[in-house]
């Protein structure tokens, strides 16, 4: 009696190894659990980082002093805005300079303070991930983790948003000194969006 | 990325931010929060989740819609993944590994008086 190479398979591969290879549930629109948002509820802010990231961002969190809170009322529906996404993931396209990942090496509490530009048709496979705080295989798997180009571009066909800024915006967020990051790269890609028409930003720190 | 947001909203785009740590994105004074429970790093939601993904922007843009005031703030009733290092980079990060060689440097990190170099 012989087997077949799939009878072998199922023979040698536990079933929980098979589990764990197979995509996340798929759910149809509809399916999906509806997430609300919420100001009651508050999430813990620290569950994902260990003991010592906890103390340190809550001792700097003392030292910001946040007020006047500056605010621009949205000027019309999402439905009709312009969109831009700021992730600080530092992603470049490849064609691009990365971002100077081995002068953080070289010096641990430098940062590169650099900002990059990615057309809204940039998609999973078009950026090399200069962070080095973060799982970059992530993102080299699927960029919209970080950076939801394809999401945004489905929610404009489905008339959630207006429409997408041809240009968005990206840089590497570990920053321990701010003020050239302030002074040159967040005045530049304020141009860019204002250059561009952008109604609304959403920034996705990682 | 609140210092930043905050130059924007000071140069009349609205902004929102969609943070892993919103106490610590709140601190900074951006004009709209919104929290999400998921691992730094992987935000929006695992590779291929496209549907988190999507839920999670769509409910991020929503709440943009309903925070009112400055500093407002919701977060969003997401389940996210365990801990897991699955979530960590393959590299030791540097400042992380610094540390380790030379402890008393966390003080200095702690305390915000950083290095030149």
């Amino acid at each position: 009696m012989t087997i077949s190479a799939y009878q072998w398979t199922l023979s040698v591969i536990p079933a929980s190894a098979v589990i764990a290879l197979l995509p996340p549930p798929a759910y149809t629109h509809d399916e999906m659990p509806q997430i609300t948002a919420s100001a009651e509820h508050r999430i813990d802010s620290f569950r994902y980082v260990d003991f010592a990231t906890r103390k340190t961002m809550q001792a700097w969190m003392k030292r910001e002093d946040p007020d006047p809170i500056p605010w621009v009322p949205l000027s019309k529906p999402l439905r009709e805005s312009r969109l831009c996404i700021v992730s600080s993931a530092a992603l470049a396209l490849h064609q691009d300079q990365p971002f100077d990942t081995d002068g953080e090496r070289r010096n641990p509490w430098w940062g590169d303070p650099s900002y990059r530009e990615l057309p809204a048709e940039t998609r999973t496979g078009d950026v090399h991930v200069g962070h080095l705080h973060i799982d970059a295989r992530a993102v080299e798997r699927d960029l919209d983790c970080v950076m939801p180009l394809t999401r945004a571009a489905e929610l404009v066909d489905e008339g959630v948003i207006g429409n997408l800024a041809p240009t968005h915006l990206t840089f590497m967020g570990y920053l321990l000194k701010t003020e050239e990051f302030l002074e040159t790269s967040v005045q530049a890609m304020i141009e860019r969006m204002r250059s561009e028409d952008v109604d609304v930003a959403l920034l996705v720190p990682v | 990325m609140g210092l930043a947001a905050r130059e924007i909203e000071k140069a009349g785009i609205a902004t929102v931010v969609l943070s892993v740590m919103p106490d610590v994105t709140a601190a900074t004074g951006a004009s709209r929060v919104v929290g999400v429970s998921r691992p730094p790093g992987c935000p929006l939601g695992d590779p291929g989740d496209t549907d988190t993904q999507r839920e999670v922007l769509r409910a991020t843009l929503g709440a943009m819609e309903r925070i009112d005031e400055p500093g407002g703030r919701l977060d969003l009733d997401v389940q996210g993944p365990p801990r897991s290092k699955r979530y960590h980079p393959e590299e030791p990060v540097p400042v992380v590994a610094l540390i380790k060689r030379k402890p008393w440097l966390a003080a200095r990190l702690v305390s915000g008086d950083i290095p030149d170099d």
